[in-house]
């Protein structure tokens, strides 16, 4: 009785999800100021190439002619006004955190937790199993989680960003066998499109919030954690796999994986800072700033 | 965490290896990639592989550094508002010690690359000021965009911030010792600069 009402339950999250879904993705077509003609797909965007016939040239011939790599104007450097603030002048933007005690409670945690737990279990890992693999697992992983991207793209009315997403996802689950191999960025020039829901919630003028250093998730604010919320129910990890403790071991595995590739680098910024926890949040702040603003 | 693979190089001058491609080089670019190509060079001299040479392999890269880092831009703008109070002595001390925390930093970063390829996108000059555009490829295939901000000082070009996928290394410096400053004094950030460095 129970299982039937929960699998009930469940549909009724999909249908509202692709309502919604619907609606965002049509509304160029109904809104008044509805500026493109078309609806979702790019005019100059093929999105379902044929797949039957030589299956690999007619895709990645579809992704070459889409492409567009000239490398000086993508975005994501940052600030690019050339000339600074005066030194004086220039204020420093930060994150508020009224929740700092806890907040670096949380961070003595975390970093406790990578390195007797995380730290040494990654290492170990990535002594059995060689860089490519690992590489691959990663590239796994996040291929899985293309309609978080994907959705957030439109959400933020990216649809050529949400086309490349698509295209990828095609390209590597196929070609890319299941999305271990990059295919689409390695032939096709065509990059992951990082997008979030804190970030199209920052792209509609919500600000970061608060700074909150959450146990084992680490730092995120206010805003970027309603997003993870949201992005939890577009996560088909948490559809596939529906008992709770194996949702745990799949998540646990992906970030297992993805600390064993830059086993180091925490490390490294505590060595560079005087006070980790600030560096980390300014980092934080900024780095979020940046995806936003790209 | 993509956030600490961004922070790969806080502290460190990406100074690159192996498939140099130049798109478009201004004079800025050019400082960059000459001081680049010395580090190169020592990093990958066989005469100074051996162990014992650290000390004298390090010197060298500092020295090449020191061409390019405008040392006490870089300090005055970490300390923002505080720096006018100071006096000169403080300012003196304050300086080599930020100078050697980086280099701290930096030093073990570049002495453990591996085959990272480098790009230069480009650069923009306004002035006495620039930017230079750096991709840095690493060997996961992962692109990081590297950005330095350079500053003509008596006729050359100089470095004086590098932000790394949008993080400014003087941003975060400023925002850990404006935090410092705030609560305790300019003696306690000494303090803790010494004890850094001497680690």
């Amino acid at each position: 009785m129970r299982i039937r009402a929960l699998r009930h339950c469940k549909i009724a999250k999909a249908i509202v999800f692709v309502g919604l879904l619907c609606t965002v993705l049509l509304k160029p077509c109904w809104a008044e100021d509805a500026k493109s003609t078309f609806c979702l797909i790019p005019e100059d965007l093929d999105l379902f190439p044929t797949l039957y016939d030589h299956e690999s040239s007619v895709v990645l011939a579809i992704a070459k002619s889409n492409v567009r790599s000239d490398l000086g104007s993508d975005s994501g450097w940052g600030d690019e006004s050339v000339v600074p603030a005066e030194i004086d002048e220039e204020e420093i933007q930060s994150i508020s955190d009224p929740l700092e005690p806890i907040n670096r409670i949380f961070f003595t945690f975390n970093d406790k937790l990578y390195f007797w737990l995380l730290k040494p279990v990654a290492k170990g890992y990535s002594k059995v199993v060689p860089e490519p693999a690992r590489v691959g697992v990663r590239n796994f992983f996040s291929n899985l989680v293309t309609p978080v991207r994907l959705v957030n793209c439109i959400l933020q009315g990216k649809f050529k960003s949400a086309g490349t997403e698509a295209l990828r996802f095609v390209i590597n689950s196929t070609v890319g066998f299941l999305g271990f191999q990059d295919v689409a960025k390695q032939e096709g020039h065509l990059e992951t499109q990082e997008e979030d829901l804190g970030q199209s919630l920052g792209v509609y003028g919500l600000g970061p919030g608060i700074y909150i250093n959450w146990p084992i998730f680490g730092p995120s604010s206010l805003r970027d954690t309603a997003g993870m919320i949201g992005d939890f129910f577009l996560d088909p990890v948490n559809y596939g796999v529906t008992r709770t403790k194996y949702r745990i071991a799949v998540k646990g595995y992906d970030k297992v994986n993805k600390t064993s590739l830059t086993l180091g680098d925490y490390e490294s910024l505590k060595k560079a800072a005087l006070d980790p926890y600030v560096a980390v949040r300014n980092a934080y702040f900024q780095y979020r700033k940046n995806l936003i603003e790209k | 965490m993509k956030k600490c693979s961004v922070v790969i190089g806080i502290g460190i001058v990406i100074i690159g290896l192996f498939g140099v491609y130049l798109v478009y080089a201004g004079e800025p670019t050019e400082q960059i990639k000459k001081t680049t190509d010395k580090i190169i060079g020592i990093v990958q001299d066989p005469a100074l592989k051996a162990p014992e040479k650290e000390p004298e392999r390090r010197k060298l890269i500092r020295a090449a550094v020191d061409e390019i880092f405008d040392w006490e831009e870089m300090a005055k703008r970490t300390l923002g508002r505080h720096w006018r109070n100071r006096t000169e002595d403080e300012k003196k001390q304050f300086i080599w010690l930020f100078g050697k925390l980086l280099e701290r930093t930096y030093l073990d970063k570049v002495e453990g690359y591996s085959g990272e390829k480098v790009i230069y996108v480009g650069d923009r000059v306004e002035g006495d000021y620039a930017l230079v555009k750096v991709k840095i490829i690493t060997k996961q295939d992962k692109e990081i965009r590297v950005l330095y901000r350079m500053r003509k000082n008596c006729g050359k070009w100089m470095v004086y911030d590098i932000s790394i996928e949008g993080v400014s290394l003087i941003n975060n410096y400023r925002t850990q010792f404006n935090n410092i400053l705030m609560r305790s004094s300019f003696d306690k950030l000494i303090e803790k600069l010494k004890a850094k460095v001497g680690q």
